[in-house]
Parts: C-alpha cells; structure tokens; sequence
C-alpha cells in the first residue's frame, strides 16, 4: 500500500482543524506568491511525520481537539469557522494549556513548506535537488586582496 | 585468516588511517585496516535529495549520539559544554569534515618557548612541510599562494569561489584594514586525479555527491587498496592485545554480525581520533598496564584539547546567493592569530567566514522568534532567506590535564565495549578569546554592511575537533608517544591521530594530523630493520 493511499491518523474534524491551523502557523502571501501552509496540502506531510513518529500523535490531536473545543466556547461549533484573528488568539493560548502542540506543528510545518517543489519555485530556485546540477560561480574578484598583498610577514618565526 | 599475523594493522580508516595505509603500501608489506564503518556510497548523500537539508537532523548530523547509525558508539560528553561531533566510516570524519584545509604556522610547534604556555612539539614546521606538500597533491588542495599570516606554499588547484558573500565580507575586512585570505581547502575546484570539480552544492558537512571534496575515501584509500590494502569494514576494535614478549600481537574485534575475532599483528597503528584512540587504549587493560595500555605516564586520556567555536551572524539587505558554494569554505583570516597579550588572553584565533542557509535551515534558525508563525511569517522569512551570513571563530585550546578522555562505567556501545566519557572545562583563556572574537566578528559583519548581528559562544556542538590526549614528546614521563608516534612502552605499537597533538593551534586540524602521520610513515620506513630497539 503506498504512502497516499494509508488510513489518516486524523478523524475528519480533526483533520479540517489541522488543515486551518496549518494555514495559520503559515498564511498565503498578501500578495498570494506564496501559498498557505493548509491549501498547501501539508496536513499530507504532516501525517507521513507521524506515521514515523507515532509519539506525537496525541500531542497533535489533543490540540486539534482542544482548538475545537475552544471555538465551541466562543459560539462557534468548530475551529475552522473562526476568523483569522480568533483563530491566532486560541492557538497562542494553547501553547500556555498544550505546550508541545505549538513548537512540534510549527517545527514540522517549517520543514514540509519550505521543501515543497512550489514554495522553492516560488523562491526563484530551482525544484531539485543541488546534484547533480549544482550552481555556477563566478571565481569571485580577487583584486580586493591588494591591500592584504601588502602586507609584510604577520606569522612568528620559530 | 583471523590467526595469521598480518605485517602492519591500522586501526581507523578516517584521515590518519589512509594516509598511512597509502604511504605504507609501497613497501609491500600485509597492511590491513580496521574499520567500525563501511563504504558510503556518495549517490546517497542527501544533496540528491529534496530533503536534504533536514538530513542533518537525522542521518548526516554530526553527534554519534543521536545519528542513529550501527557503527556509531555512544560519548558521554554531558559533563563539557562542547559535544562531540565524528563520523564512523571509511574516510571518517572526512566525510562530513567541511574540508577547510590550512597549515599550523611555525610557531603553533613552539607555544612554550615562544609564549610560555603549552609545550613545544617534538617536531617543527620545517620537518612537516615537506609532508603538508605531499598531503597537498594527494587530497587536492585548492588555494592562493601570497598568503602574508602563513610561510608561503603553494597550491594544485586555484581557490575556492568567493561568490557574493565572499566579496561581501572581503569589502568589510578591507574597511577594517584587516587580514583575509581565501581558504585552503580540500575541494577540487577542477576536474583532478579522477575527481570531478565541484559544482557548489553547498553543504559539504553532509558529504559530497560530486566527489569534489577531499574526503579520504575519494582520495588516499582508493589508491592504497589498488596497491593491496585490504580495509575490513564493520570492525570494532576492542581492545590492543599484548603478547609475552611486552609488545602488542593483534587485537580483539567484533566483525559485521557482532561475533568475536582477533586478527595478530607485528605493528599496530590506532588512527581512531582524540576520543577514539584513549577509549581503545584505556579499554585495553592488562596485568603489566593496569590502567590501560601504553600509560604509564598516566597520560593516556588527558590534556583533551578541542577548538572552542563562536559564530557570528548578521542579516544583509541584498541577496547574497549564499546557498551556492562549499559551506564552510570561502575566506578566511588571521589578524588575531598570534599573541598580543594586550588583548587580555595568550595565543589566538582564525576567523572562517561562512556561506548562506537553504530555506528550510533558515526557516527553523528563525524558530526562536526572528521568523514567527502567522502574518508576519513571510515578510521576515523574505527578510532573511539568502541574506544570513556570518562567520565561525576557531580559537585556539590549551593542554590542561583535568580535561580528560575516561571510561564510562555505565555507557556501552552496541557491542558491549564500554564507551568514552568527556569532562571538559572552558578556560578562562579561552572564554576571553571568544569574547574578543565575538566584539571583532561583530565589527566586520557590520562594517560589510549587516545589521541584526547574533553570536553563540562558544558553539555547543562544535567538538570536531579531537586533539592531545595521547601527547607526543620525548620525556616518557610526559608524553605517550615519540617523536615520531611510537609509544613510549610499547615499541610496536603507533598513534598516528589527532591524539598525539601537544598543543592545538587555531586551525582545523586535518592537514597537520595527515601531514604528521606521512612523516611517522616515512620514519618508520626509514627504521624497518631497527624499529623495535
């Protein structure tokens, strides 16, 4: 069975909640070159990572859960029916009542956006790998070592 | 095979280990190799892979603790402020060294008679320079001859590319009237001896998928295995056996399925590094060294010497295509090397300028704020992404008994031979240094024209450098090994590594630890048929 087609750890709730919290940790662009994190379909790498490290997973879905919970407590039934705003003001507070939730989504959602074929095209480089391709360099001007081939012996005999 | 004494066993098939595989080749002699590692295989280096820049959390990181690989052996290094960074393979640390590749200068070699610090070697720079030419053309080295901080010497390869950075940080150098130079570094910058020339795929300290750098399994080991060199890999040495006779007959091994071996030997050679080679030695314990074998100096493990690291960092305005070029090459210089004692510290430091980050390795150093989640993320993620730059300070250690390689009485790797353990204290000379390299990074960084300036000092995971704890010299009573790395008590076995250092300088050590073990190769050819008395 491939990567893709493997069960979610995430119910649908959950899921709709991370793919908002994802576009909150990173938003598109004002000037939209820049994808969300969540329209990005990184709640797909979010889950490889788990997958991996099945430690997290409750970490995750506690606070997915507990970002619901909140919403439901501001009169709306789910995270993902929250203004941009409201949605900043419960994750900050999650990270006083679930501290890992925050740093471990924030760190593996860094990862997944900025290796993203589209984030790095959007980037101006290149969307493979650095080999076998590489990058030209020019030899650099060496003429800026004038004043230092000047100079007379800096080193101690011994 | 395991109960036919071979001529000469090397121990360690990092840089010492194939330099004098290579030299010793010619002789003809039975010349085997030991090594916990295997061959890697550089099509599988992460920079042919979109994630390749998080593979250094993983897989190419540089502590053996938490790289996760078989032939990794677990350090205790809880009790020093600098972690130990290796790599076990065939090229050894090489493969993920950066390869930045200067001299000592000749007064490195006489620190106590020229500052009255350390003690002075039992060799100059005279006696290696013939050896650093050598090193020179068999790792391929890539640099400008003129240099005024280092006796002249010349180069196979033109240097490096400097890039934007590079002239960058050269322009602020210049306004300071400052010292710089383009580094010496171990990368082809051609095609050269079957290499292909780099092509600037920057990160080097993840291994290079070109071949271009000069890692030892590119370099000496190819040729020393077409000579006959048999490198046995997935081999850990336990321990130096020692015979009737009072000079070492072989050693104790657990090959690739964990099972036991001993492979005899005339002459034993241990090239494991400054970690390595006390943990193999004091492990090695007999009813006529009790405290480990070859100490009856009681030197054995002490005098741990590393290169206390700072880094400094700036933000620029313009891009500065930083990605692009070997990481840890570029310029460097020496204007603070040698003493002034008005800067409040003896001996000194080099300054190596750094290139750039990709984007995922600068949006995790933003994570402590500078690049924040939410609306603000883009705008400083752009205000950063290929503007970050800056420098690593390498200052120079002193040898000072109480820091110390011992064992571990808990700590086992996962053969069962127990593991090293570090206890290291920062000196104040040292803390001095860094507080003065951290004020001058910061003077050149804004002088080129960077704003934003942060520093580390010294840098926790910068134990590259493994050096003194098996001291060369020519008192028994002082010193481990001879002048030319033959233990004092046992007359047939050699230390060929960075343990044998008896001061550190304030560069990268690699071409100095090749440079010595070509001139103990050369020795001990030279006494063949005296080299036991």
């Amino acid at each position: 069975m491939s990567e893709g087609t493997q069960q979610s750890p995430f119910s649908a709730d959950q899921r709709r909640a991370l793919v908002c919290v994802l576009d909150r940790i990173i938003p598109p662009s004002a000037d939209a070159k820049m994808p969300g994190a969540g329209e990005l379909g990184l709640a797909d790498h979010i889950e490889q990572v788990l997958r991996k490290t099945p430690d997290l997973l409750s970490t995750i879905t506690d606070g997915l859960e507990a970002a619901d919970e909140r919403a439901a407590g501001s009169g709306e039934k789910a995270f993902e029916r929250l203004p941009d705003s409201e949605r900043s003001r419960v994750l900050a507070e999650l990270s006083t009542t679930h501290p890992g939730f925050l740093p471990s989504l924030i760190f593996h959602t860094y990862v997944g956006y900025y290796q993203h074929p589209t984030v790095v095209a959007a980037l101006g480089m290149e969307t493979h790998p650095p080999y076998p391709t590489g990058f030209p360099m020019e030899p650099g001007d060496l003429t800026l070592l004038d004043g230092v081939k000047q100079r007379t012996q800096m080193y101690r005999d011994a | 095979m395991s109960e036919e004494a071979v001529d000469v066993l090397i121990v360690g098939a990092g840089a010492a280990g194939a330099a004098f595989a290579w030299s010793l080749a010619e002789t003809r002699m039975n010349v085997v190799c030991l090594e916990q590692g295997g061959w890697m295989k550089p099509e599988e280096y992460p920079t042919a892979g979109v994630d390749w820049e998080m593979r250094r959390l993983g897989d190419f990181g540089m502590s053996p603790n938490s790289r996760g690989r078989k032939e990794d052996y677990p350090v205790n290094d809880s009790e020093s402020p600098i972690s130990i960074s290796n790599f076990n393979a065939v090229g050894g640390s090489t493969i993920l060294y950066a390869a930045h590749f200067p001299r000592f200068h000749p007064g490195d070699f006489k620190t106590k008679t020229l500052d009255g610090v350390g003690d002075d070697w039992p060799v100059d720079y005279a006696q290696l320079a013939p050896y650093y030419d050598v090193n020179a053309r068999m790792m391929g080295v890539a640099g400008l001859a003129g240099d005024p901080a280092n006796p002249h010497h010349d180069f196979p390869l033109p240097p490096v590319p400097l890039g934007k950075i590079g002239e960058t940080l050269a322009r602020g150098f210049n306004k300071l009237g400052w010292h710089w130079w383009p580094s010496d570094s171990a990368i082809a910058t051609r095609d050269y001896e079957g290499r292909a020339k780099c092509i600037n795929l920057g990160p080097c300290i993840m291994g290079c998928a070109q071949g271009a750098k000069g890692s030892t399994d590119v370099t000496y080991w190819p040729l020393a295995v077409r000579q006959g060199v048999e490198v046995r890999t997935q081999c850990r040495v336990r321990e130096v056996t020692l015979g009737a006779n009072g000079l070492a007959d072989g050693v104790v091994y657990y090959d690739a399925d964990g099972v036991e071996r001993r492979q005899k030997a005339e002459i034993v050679v241990i090239a494991c590094n400054g970690v390595g080679t006390p943990r193999l030695l004091l492990n090695s314990v007999s009813k006529e060294f009790p405290d480990g074998l070859a100490n009856n100096s009681g030197l054995v493990g002490k005098n741990l010497m590393f290169h206390p690291y700072a880094m400094v960092n700036g933000v620029f305005d313009e891009p500065i295509e930083g990605y692009k070029g070997p990481t840890g090459c570029c310029l460097m210089s020496q204007e603070f090397y040698e003493t002034d004692l008005s800067r409040g510290f003896v001996r000194g430091y080099t300054i190596e300028t750094l290139r750039g980050n990709g984007p995922v390795s600068t949006a995790l150093a933003g994570l402590g704020g500078d690049i924040p989640w939410g609306d603000d993320h883009h705008r400083e993620f752009a205000n950063r992404f290929d503007r970050s730059a800056g420098m690593v300070v390498i200052c120079e250690d002193l040898p000072e008994e109480h820091n110390s390689v011992t064992i571990d009485t808990d700590l086992v790797d996962s053969d069962g031979i127990p593991s090293p353990k570090i206890n290291y204290k920062l000196s104040e000379n040292s803390r001095k240094m860094l507080d003065h390299s951290v004020a001058r990074g910061t003077e050149i960084l804004e002088a080129a024209g960077a704003h934003n300036v942060l520093s580390q000092a010294p840098l926790q995971p910068a134990g590259w450098h493994l050096m003194g704890t098996a001291r060369m010299g020519t008192d028994p009573a002082k010193s481990v090994v001879n002048e030319w790395g033959r233990s004092h008590d046992v007359k047939n076995l050699f230390i060929i590594d960075g343990s044998i250092f008896v001061t550190a300088a304030a560069v990268n050590p690699t071409n100095t630890i090749q440079a010595l073990t070509l001139y103990i190769a050369d020795t001990i050819k030279k006494n063949l048929s005296n080299l036991f008395d």
